[in-house]
């Protein structure tokens, strides 16, 4: 079953989260990262940038999995990733509000591509902390008209 | 950030991925896909047939690799990728970056993750502060 076309622009509940110390350190420390801003008990403490990762690819994507008019299935992988990031790096006790949204639903052969864009910004002052853009391959859902490339559109 | 002009190269960074750093990565992220670090849940659906690193995992490390060469996480403005092959467990990956240009202050650089098995794993780019 191809994924529901109709959902392109559609935006999710928005949901909170607080960036904290001790999930900076375990963070860093998976990565291998020797920044000892990333491990500081002090007020010089700040994110590495993909900190971003820990509330966007999955948290952002709850939402769109658990829409049943969607209809995403589990055959999926990720194609691709990006970050646009605000002016300055998370630190310690920052609350963002990230809003999911799904940007666009395209198809190339036999697979479907979801851009799902999750903009998280800072309580407070609504500022940009980071814009996650994620390409979810669906594998082998493609409408079969498209896949052959024709430009028919059918009802 | 030592030297800008394009061309240069960035120091590269070789990681081998296993157990440890998957599941240290699946806990910090949030991602618990067992495809990372579970043997026989990987062997039914893997594409490699195996268990494979997190996409998001060679991504962390291909922006450790540029933010530390930038000089910290303050003159990242922004890192975009593609997962273009699987990263299997076991087996190392080495990341580098080329600088392409800078322009009005932004440098941008093409970032890349080869694996030791010849398959290119992640290629990308990232803008910094230059």
């Amino acid at each position: 079953m191809p994924l529901n076309r109709d959902r392109i622009g559609t935006e999710y509940p928005s949901y909170t989260y607080e960036v904290s110390r001790e999930k900076i350190r375990e963070y860093a420390a998976a990565l291998g990262e020797t920044d000892p801003r990333y491990f500081s008990d002090g007020d010089d403490c700040v994110a590495p940038p993909t900190f971003a990762a820990c509330f966007t690819i999955i948290k952002g994507g709850q939402a769109m999995f658990t829409d049943a008019g969607l209809g995403a299935h589990p055959a999926l992988v990720h194609g691709a990733q990006s970050f646009e990031f605000g002016d300055e790096p998370l630190r310690p006790g920052d609350v963002v509000e990230c809003t999911p949204r799904i940007a666009d639903i395209t198809s190339k052969g036999r697979n479907e591509f979801l851009t799902l864009e999750v903009d998280c910004r800072r309580q407070g002052s609504g500022d940009r902390a980071v814009l996650s853009r994620g390409t979810i391959v669906f594998l082998g859902s493609a409408p079969q008209r498209e896949s052959t490339g024709d430009a028919e559109v059918s009802a | 950030m030592s030297d800008l002009t394009p061309g240069t190269e960035l120091p590269t960074i070789s990681q081998t991925s296993n157990l440890v750093t998957s599941v240290m990565y699946a806990g910090a992220s949030g991602d618990m896909n067992p495809l990372h670090y579970d043997e026989s849940f990987a062997s039914n659906v893997s594409p490699t047939g195996g268990i494979i690193a997190h996409g998001m995992y060679s991504m962390g490390l291909a922006s450790r690799l540029l933010t530390e060469w930038a000089g910290g996480p303050d003159r990242v403005l922004a890192v975009e990728v593609r997962f273009t092959k699987p990263w299997p467990v076991n087996s190392t990956t080495t990341f580098g970056g080329t600088v392409l240009s800078v322009e009005d202050g932004v440098a941008t650089v093409e970032l890349w993750a080869d694996n030791v098995g010849g398959d290119r794993v992640l290629s990308g780019t990232g803008r910094v502060r230059a």
